[in-house]
């Protein structure tokens, strides 16, 4: 079965990812949503819609399937294009508009597939796009292969907390090298931000598991991290909220929220070590 | 998407139905009340390209959420305007949910119900106090 393009009435980057297609002979069929295709879509989202994201704004487009799977948005749909499932994990479906692309995760794809995320990531800049990029710290060869490459105009590090933390955070192997390094990348390109998220940590794992956010104390050292490997304190960096609701283990979705006016203590805590913290609007 | 939205005095808004503050409406059919989403709503949700009902059978309170519009930009919950029990659904709207927004009060009805007391129509909006809730 060949690809079918569901796109929007003059959406820019169903364009892009229409002439990635033809570029490469990859056959497909486009529905335009707003015309003829109108009650192909309104099916296919019928029987799709846990699949579907909607962002704010509602639904993004391109979405495209084969049959088998489907992507949507410009990056998830131009690296399925390009490499099949071997890429999912580095793009999702972004929020960002106009020639801004989001959505763009280094820490979360396949470190041996890196050449191929490279390849998108090119496509996608060589169409004149803006490329938001985020990053935990790991797969820090990417980050510095990007920066080489001047493929990114934002990168975002969510620095998940202090390094005796991370793997509980992360539930991943890591290795504090590659948090440093990226941390040392950051600050080279040409817009960059610190993050961490007041997120809930497994203190102590088992039937009765022991879970409590992260203090304003380990904040605070993890400002103290990014000030140690950059040599500075003045860097962009962001503390945000942790939404139970959205969380991915089951165990946190029942945790009690932080309040909005705790994060004040959060900011206290790592002004000492970035003068330039701020706490997200909520 | 940049769909354009009607002016307030371009929306049809009918004499002899009861409007919910949640822009949904009411018609009193002898015992039984059909139940549907304002021009207002339909016009806010742009193209409609799903609509989630209950089953027949399924019980609300006034106020509870019965359903679900989907449009490609939005997707807006569905409220009970008094409380009942379903006794039927328009099973049209799954397959053609654009009826809604082509014809919002007679053909894109949603649900009828049985009400539970007649008496929570009183608290309901007439067509100049909807008018005046769209102005605030």
């Amino acid at each position: 079965m060949s690809n079918i393009i569901f796109t929007a009435t003059g959406c820019t980057r169903c364009k892009i990812v229409k002439s990635f297609m033809n570029e490469r002979n990859i056959p497909y069929v486009e529905k335009d949503m707003k015309s003829e295709g109108k009650e192909e879509f309104q099916n296919f989202y019928k029987a799709n819609r846990s699949y579907i994201y909607r962002g704010p704004d509602g639904i993004e487009f391109p979405i495209i399937t084969d049959g088998k799977n489907i992507r949507q948005g410009i990056g998830a749909s131009i690296a399925y294009l390009h490499s099949g499932d071997k890429l999912d994990g580095f793009f999702s479906v972004g929020t960002l508009h106009k020639e801004w692309v989001d959505g763009i995760h280094i820490s979360l794809g396949n470190p041996e597939y890196t050449k191929d995320f490279i390849e998108v990531l090119r496509y996608l800049k060589g169409n004149n796009l803006k490329l938001q990029i985020d990053t935990n710290g790991n797969n820090s060869h990417i980050l510095q292969k990007i920066l080489d490459e001047g493929l990114a105009d934002v990168v975002i590090m969510n620095v998940l907390g202090p390094l005796d933390l991370y793997r509980q955070i992360f539930r991943k192997d890591f290795s504090s090298h590659e948090i440093e390094k990226s941390i040392a990348l950051l600050p080279q390109f040409p817009e960059y931000r610190f993050e961490t998220t007041v997120s809930p940590i497994i203190r102590k794992e088992g039937e009765q598991a022991e879970i409590s956010y992260l203090t304003p104390e380990e904040v605070g050292e993890a400002a103290k991290l990014i000030e140690k490997v950059t040599g500075s304190k003045k860097n962009p960096y962001l503390i945000r909220l942790f939404r139970p609701e959205k969380a991915t283990d089951e165990r946190f979705k029942s945790i009690e929220p932080i309040s909005p006016n705790m994060l004040f203590t959060y900011r206290t805590a790592a002004r000492a070590y970035q003068v330039f913290t701020e706490i997200e609007k909520v | 998407m940049g769909e354009k939205q009607k002016p307030k005095e371009k929306l049809t808004l009918k004499n002899d139905i009861y409007y919910y503050k949640e822009h949904t409406w009411v018609k009193v059919e002898v015992d039984q009340v059909r139940v549907g989403i304002t021009d207002f709503a339909q016009d806010q949700l742009g193209e409609i390209i799903f609509i989630e009902l209950p089953d027949v059978g399924d019980e609300f309170n006034q106020g509870d959420v019965f359903g679900q519009a989907e449009s490609t930009k939005t997707v807006s919950a569905l409220y009970m305007p008094i409380s009942g029990k379903i006794i039927s659904v328009n099973d049209e709207l799954e397959d053609n949910p654009e009826i809604v927004n082509n014809d919002p009060y007679e053909a894109g009805w949603m649900i009828v119900i049985e009400p539970k007391d007649l008496n929570e129509l009183n608290g309901l909006l007439n067509k100049d106090e909807y008018i005046n809730l769209l102005s605030e």
